[in-house]
C-alpha cells in the first residue's frame, strides 16, 4: 500500500514539533516534579479588562506560571494562590480590588498587574500597607514613580522613545506625530518625553491625543497630517492602533508617513490583521524579546502557556512580562527563609532586594531596589511588521533619555553597570 | 414650627438607618465593602437630588452624574491648589456645582417633560466631553490644574482618614442632604413646588414665582450632586472621565425610579442596585453584568405596575400589615 502523502506530512509535523524546542517540558520554581501541599500562599493580580482594553495577559501568564510552581515542589512545599481581580477601567473598581486583594486578604505581594487605572488609585494603599507590588503591563508614570511597583514591562514612555530614537535614527524621521491617549499619566506623559527627545535631537515632536472613551480615529489622522510630520508614532493598545491604521488604508496614506509603534502592537495576531497593505511598513518596538527568539525563558514561557495555561492565552510582551514577574517573584521566595515566605513585610524585603536577575527576555538585568521609583527595563529590540510576523531590525539597543540618569545613578551602584 | 421638627415613623426609620450605617456598618465590613459602601453613600446622595427634582417638580433631570463630575472637579481643583480643610472644599464644590445647576436650569426652565429631558442629557454629553478633553484636575498649574505624569496626593478630612471613618463621614453627609431635603420640603418651597407640579399656571394665579422656585429646586439638585462628587473625590484621590458618562446620568435617574422617588429609601435602593449589587454579584462568581439585566427588570416593573417604585411598595406592604392588624386587634 502507498503511503498517504497527507498522513506523511502529519506524522512529520508531529516529530518536528515534538522535536522542538518549544514543546519541552515547562521548568518552575523548584522543579521537584511533585506537587506543593503545604499552606497556601496569597499572591494578588489586578488587570484592567474592558472597553477600551484588554489587559489579562499578564495575569494569565503569571497565574500559569504558579500553577507550574505549585505542581513543582510549590515555595518550599507551599503552594501559591493567586488570587486576580479586574479592575473595569474604572477608579472605584480599581479601588476595590485593592481593598479585597491587599486589606482583606493576607496576600504577601501583587504580581503580574496590567492596567491603565489601578496603580495611579492604589499607589498609596501599596505603600500604607507595604506591599509590593511586581507588575507586568503598566501604562501609567505612577508605576514607574512610586516606592511599592515595578515592572518587567517598560510602559509607554521608554518604549515610545525607543521607538521614536529608532525613527530618528534610522528612518530620518525629523517632525513625528504622537498619537497618545488623552490621558495625563500615559499619552501625555509618554509623548511629552517623545518631545523632549526630538528637540535634543533637533527635530520636533506634536501631540495628537485621542480620547479613550471615544476614540475618533479619523479626526485623529487629519490632525496628524496637519501637522506636518514625516513619521506617526502609534502610542495606542492595539485596538485602537489597528482602526488608526485601517483608516490610514483607507485613505492609503501609508507611503506618506513613517510608521512607528511601541510594544502593544507587538502581538502575532497584528501581521494578519492587517493584512500586506502594511507589511513591511511599520516598525514596532519589543519591550521583551521578539517572540520567534528561542532563549530558555522564551521557550519556557510557551512551555507553560502550553502545559498550564488556556489555549487562549495571549502570546504576546505583556504575557512574557507576567511570566518574568512571576518568575522573578518566585525566585525571591525561594531564596528566603521558609519560615518567612508568609510574611508580607519580609517578602516586601526581599523583593527590594533583587538585584541582578537575568533573563533571555530582558536586554538587561531585572533589580528592585529601595528607591521611589523603579524602572529596570529600559532597553528592547525594534522590529518591523511583515507577512506572518515580525522581523527584527534592531537587536537590543538602550534608549537615550535624560529620564533613565536616575535609573542608570542607581545601577550603577548596584553593580549592575 | 412644630411642624418643622416633628418626626414622622418614616423619618425615625431613616435616623435608624442612618444610625446603623454611622455605628454599626464600618465595625462591621472589610476594606473591600467599605469602599463598595462608601460609592453606594456617595451616590445615594447624588440620586437624592435627582428624585427629590423628579418627586417634587416632575422635572426629569438627565445631568446628574455630570453634576456630580462638576462637584468632583472643583473638590480636586481647589484641594491640589490650595491648603483650605476638605470641609470648605467641600462646601464651595457643593455650592459652585449648585450655581452651575441654576445656569443648566436658566434655558431649560420653560421646558418640560421630555424635552427638558433631552436638554439636561446634551448638558451631561457636553459635561463628559469637557471631562474627556480636559481631565480632572491631578495637582497641576493654571485652570485646568492637571500635571503630566503621576497625581499629586489628596488630603482627605482631618477627621476621616481611615477608610472607616471616611464612610461614617460621607453617611452624615448623605443624611444632611437628607435633611437638607425634608427641610425644603416642610417649608415654602415645598408648598409651592406642590402647587407648581400640579399646575404651573395655578402656581403662577396664586402668585407663586414659578422661575424662582424651579431655578432653586434644580439648585438642591446640583447642591446634592456636587457633594456626592466631592465626596466621591475624596474617596478615590482622584477622578477620571469614564465615571461621569452621560449614559451613567440616565441609569441613575432610571434607578431613582426604580428605587422610588418619593421616598427616602428610594434613593438608597437605587444606590444599592447601581454600586452594591454588581459587587455582590462578583463576589457569588456571578458576572457583574446581570445586574443591568436586573435593572432593566426592575425599571419594567416601576413603569408597569409600581410608579412609586420598590420603597413605595414596601411602604404599601408594611402599611397593609399594620392595617389588617389593627383590624385584627379591634
Amino acid at each position: 500500500m502507498k503511503p498517504d502523502l497527507k498522513q506523511l506530512g502529519a506524522a512529520a509535523v508531529a516529530v518536528l514539533a515534538l522535536g522542538s524546542p518549544a514543546f519541552a517540558a515547562a521548568e518552575c520554581g523548584a522543579n521537584t516534579g511533585e506537587p506543593a501541599t503545604g499552606e497556601p500562599i496569597f499572591v494578588g493580580g489586578i488587570h484592567g479588562n474592558a472597553a477600551p482594553g484588554d489587559w489579562t495577559s499578564s495575569t494569565d501568564s503569571a497565574a500559569a506560571y504558579f500553577a507550574c510552581v505549585n505542581a513543582n515542589g510549590g515555595i518550599h512545599g507551599r503552594p501559591i494562590e493567586y488570587l486576580v481581580e479586574n479592575d473595569q477601567w474604572n477608579p472605584e473598581a480599581a479601588a476595590q480590588a485593592a481593598a479585597r486583594l491587599v486589606n482583606d486578604t493576607d496576600t504577601v505581594a501583587m504580581v503580574g498587574n496590567g492596567s491603565f487605572i489601578e496603580m495611579a488609585v492604589n499607589a498609596g494603599t501599596y505603600e500604607a500597607a507595604d506591599i509590593m507590588v511586581m507588575a507586568s503591563a503598566c501604562a501609567i508614570s505612577e508605576c514607574f514613580e512610586t516606592p511599592n511597583l515595578v515592572s518587567t514591562n517598560q510602559g509607554p514612555l521608554p518604549s515610545n522613545l525607543g521607538a521614536a530614537q529608532y525613527a530618528q535614527e534610522e528612518l530620518g524621521a525629523e517632525h513625528i506625530a504622537c498619537m497618545g491617549l488623552n490621558i495625563p499619566n500615559n499619552g501625555i506623559w509618554s509623548c511629552n518625553a517623545v518631545a523632549e527627545f526630538m528637540e535634543s535631537r533637533g527635530g520636533q515632536s506634536t501631540p495628537v491625543l485621542i480620547n479613550p472613551g471615544a476614540p475618533d480615529v479619523n479626526s485623529a489622522l487629519l490632525e496628524a497630517l496637519a501637522s506636518g510630520a514625516d513619521t506617526i508614532l502609534i502610542n495606542q493598545p492595539a485596538g485602537i492602533a489597528l482602526a488608526i491604521l485601517s483608516a490610514a488604508e483607507e485613505q492609503d496614506l501609508r507611503d506618506m508617513f513613517n510608521w512607528i509603534a511601541p510594544t502593544p502592537l507587538y502581538d502575532l495576531s497584528v501581521p494578519d490583521q492587517l493584512g500586506s497593505y502594511w507589511h513591511g511598513h511599520v516598525f514596532v518596538n519589543a519591550e521583551l524579546a521578539p517572540l520567534n527568539l528561542e532563549g530558555p525563558d522564551a521557550l519556557n514561557w510557551v512551555a507553560v502557556l502550553d502545559e498550564f495555561g488556556n489555549e487562549d492565552d495571549p502570546r504576546d510582551t505583556f504575557g512574557q512580562a507576567g511570566y518574568l514577574s512571576a518568575r522573578f517573584f518566585v525566585k525571591a521566595m525561594l531564596e528566603m527563609d521558609p519560615a518567612d515566605v508568609g510574611d508580607r513585610a519580609k517578602v516586601s524585603e526581599a523583593i527590594r532586594g533583587i538585584s541582578g536577575y537575568t533573563s533571555d527576555l530582558m536586554c538587561g538585568p531585572y533589580y528592585v531596589g529601595d528607591a521611589d521609583f523603579h524602572m529596570p527595563n529600559h532597553a528592547g529590540y525594534m522590529v518591523q511588521i511583515v507577512e506572518g510576523g515580525f522581523e527584527i531590525v534592531r537587536d537590543c539597543y538602550e534608549y537615550d533619555s535624560p529620564y533613565f540618569e536616575r535609573h542608570i545613578a542607581i545601577e550603577t551602584e548596584l553593580g549592575l553597570r | 414650627m412644630r411642624g418643622l421638627f416633628h418626626v414622622t415613623p418614616s423619618g425615625w426609620s431613616g435616623l435608624g438607618f442612618a444610625a446603623f450605617v454611622i455605628l454599626l456598618v464600618p465595625e462591621l465590613a472589610g476594606s473591600y465593602w467599605l469602599s463598595v459602601f462608601t460609592s453606594a453613600a456617595c451616590f445615594t446622595l447624588a440620586i437624592a437630588g435627582v428624585a427629590f427634582l423628579y418627586a417634587r417638580l416632575g422635572l426629569v433631570s438627565l445631568t446628574q452624574v455630570g453634576l456630580m463630575g462638576v462637584g468632583g472637579w472643583v473638590m480636586l481643583r481647589l484641594n491640589h491648589g490650595t491648603d483650605l480643610p476638605f470641609e470648605v472644599n467641600l462646601v464651595l464644590s457643593a455650592l459652585a456645582t449648585m450655581v452651575f445647576g441654576w445656569i443648566l436650569a436658566l434655558p431649560a426652565l420653560r421646558l418640560r417633560g421630555l424635552y427638558l429631558a433631552l436638554v439636561t442629557l446634551m448638558a451631561a454629553g457636553g459635561l463628559e466631553i469637557v471631562f474627556a478633553t480636559f481631565q480632572f484636575p491631578n495637582g497641576g498649574e493654571g485652570f485646568w490644574g492637571v500635571t503630566i505624569g503621576s497625581s499629586e496626593p489628596f488630603r482627605r478630612p482631618a477627621l476621616a482618614q481611615s477608610p472607616e471613618a471616611y464612610l461614617r463621614y460621607v453617611a452624615i453627609c448623605a443624611l444632611l442632604g437628607f435633611l437638607l431635603i425634608e427641610l425644603h420640603r416642610r417649608l415654602q418651597p415645598g408648598r409651592a413646588w406642590a402647587m407648581i407640579r400640579r399646575s404651573e399656571a395655578a402656581a403662577m394665579a396664586a402668585g407663586v414665582n414659578v422661575t424662582l422656585y424651579k431655578t432653586w429646586a434644580f439648585g438642591i439638585c446640583g447642591l446634592l450632586g456636587g457633594a456626592a462628587g466631592a465626596l466621591l473625590a475624596g474617596s478615590l484621590g482622584l477622578l477620571d472621565d469614564g465615571t461621569f458618562r452621560a449614559s451613567e446620568s440616565v441609569m441613575v435617574f432610571a434607578l431613582a425610579v426604580v428605587g422610588g422617588a418619593r421616598y427616602w429609601q428610594g434613593a438608597v435602593i437605587a444606590a444599592a442596585l447601581y454600586k452594591i449589587l454588581p459587587p455582590l454579584l462578583s463576589t457569588w462568581g456571578v458576572d457583574a453584568d446581570l445586574a443591568f439585566v436586573i435593572f432593566g427588570a426592575g425599571l419594567l416593573h416601576a413603569v408597569i405596575t409600581a410608579p412609586d417604585g420598590i420603597a413605595g411598595q414596601l411602604r404599601g406592604a408594611i402599611v397593609a400589615r399594620f392595617a389588617r392588624k389593627e383590624r385584627a386587634d379591634a
